[in-house]
């Protein structure tokens, strides 16, 4: 599947930059982050099954500001 | 929605001589003349007397303002200082005077509150004047509201259907990865096209052999000024690492000024960087571009008649608009917060 056209979507404030928000041509929403591994799981007692990414602060605001 | 304490252009340089100049801006009449001394001067276009434009009366000696009607006399500060038959001069017979300064071949001016005209705020526009590159400019009534034209200008992929047969074509829509920065004072959308061949018009003016590394980045400065900064340089070389060299540049420089909730004074230019003293390039360069802003004008006016037959009419907006929406998304929040300083301040003064 081709991703014709994409957008970075990516904020800034006097401090600091946003990792960046992806708007794809599919209609989906890309968001920067790490990805969770086994042992972080287990050390904060998050649910072992589905995938799950550590995102900053600053992209959430940047989320609450640009979409 | 109209924010005040900003500069906008009132006028292109040349077109305010010694015989007064109507322009409405903002919905508030204008009138811009020349001093002797050639300072440009911006006075309200409406005698307190009676409100006939103050422009269709004449300038009489020391600059002052004669109007037309009962020849009340105004002063470049506003102030009357003569009225014919009488000796009083009532102490409410004054017109407003707007703050003016004549930089990069247009005249700003400040309709907000004077205090705060501060002239270092004015958004750079010094390639119009400076003698690297070549520049002319021009002027474009459009009959919609500014914000309209604010759309349009950040987004790229209106080029290849409004401008199909002049600038535009589908790769621009088909393959575009476009980066929409959001900064604490305006948007940047940015696109590159990396080690590709160069259009045809690229190739005529920069003699390109090879492919080469093409930028198209977009600028808003709120309210209302967009700057785009196009060009390319032979692949390899570093241009998006900032390195420009061996290449070619254009900027097409945008100011609107809202004349009314429903039309805009469009300022505009366009600037060169090789052959900046050719005035044939300079010519061809900017008949390209108004080719394609006349298609523009027309896409205007009818999107502002369907507004305005239907204002709720539901809107949806895709993806191509992220540069237009956050530019709406600050100029709404400079905007509450001018309207609630102006509050404070007409409060505190009660």
């Amino acid at each position: 599947m081709a991703l014709k056209f994409r957008v970075e979507l990516v904020w800034q404030d006097e401090k600091e930059t946003a990792s960046s928000i992806y708007l794809t041509g599919d209609g989906r929403v890309i968001l920067q982050g790490r990805a969770i591994s086994p042992q972080q799981r287990a050390a904060m007692s998050l649910p072992a099954d589905g995938e799950m990414i550590s995102v900053d602060r600053s992209l959430i605001r940047a989320i609450k500001e640009m979409l | 929605m109209f924010l005040r304490n900003y500069w906008y252009v009132a006028a292109s340089a040349p077109e305010i001589g010694r015989k007064p100049f109507r322009r409405i801006i903002m919905n508030e009449p204008v009138a811009l003349y020349r001093a002797e001394d050639g300072t440009p001067i911006a006075l309200e276009d409406r005698c307190p007397h009676r409100r006939l434009p103050l422009s269709m009366g004449r300038l009489v000696e020391n600059d002052v303002l004669q109007c037309h009607y009962h020849g009340l006399r105004f002063d470049r500060t506003g102030a009357c200082v003569r009225v014919p038959g009488q000796d009083m001069i009532p102490a409410t017979a004054r017109v407003k005077s707007y703050p003016v300064v004549e930089r990069y071949k247009w005249l700003w001016i400040w309709m907000g509150d004077p205090a705060l005209a501060d002239p270092a705020k004015i958004t750079d526009y010094h390639w119009l004047d400076d003698p690297d590159w070549g520049a002319r400019t021009d002027y474009l009534y459009a009959k919609c509201n500014w914000q309209l034209v604010n759309d349009n200008l950040l987004d790229l992929t209106h080029l290849a259907f409004v401008h199909e047969t002049t600038i535009g074509n589908m790769a621009l829509v088909e393959h575009a990865a476009v980066r929409v920065q959001r900064t604490p004072t305006g948007v940047q959308v940015t696109r590159w096209i990396i080690d590709q061949p160069a259009p045809p018009t690229f190739v005529k003016v920069g003699g390109f052999t090879g492919n080469v590394d093409r930028w198209q980045i977009i600028d808003f400065q709120p309210p209302s000024f967009i700057r785009l900064d196009v060009g390319a340089t032979p692949t390899g070389t570093g241009a998006p690492e900032g390195r420009r060299v061996g290449g070619i540049q254009m900027r097409n420089l945008n100011a609107m000024t809202p004349e009314t909730d429903t039309t805009t004074h469009y300022f505009w230019g366009q600037a060169h960087d090789f052959q900046p003293h050719n005035a044939e390039m300079t010519e061809r360069v900017f008949q390209q571009i108004k080719t394609a802003f006349l298609e523009d004008v027309s896409v205007f006016t009818m999107q502002q008649t369907n507004i305005g037959l239907d204002p709720d009419a539901p809107q949806v907006d895709i993806n191509a608009d992220s540069g237009g929406i956050q530019a709406r998304r600050i100029n709404d929040r400079l905007y509450q917060d001018e309207q609630a300083a102006m509050n404070a301040a007409k409060t505190a003064a009660e």
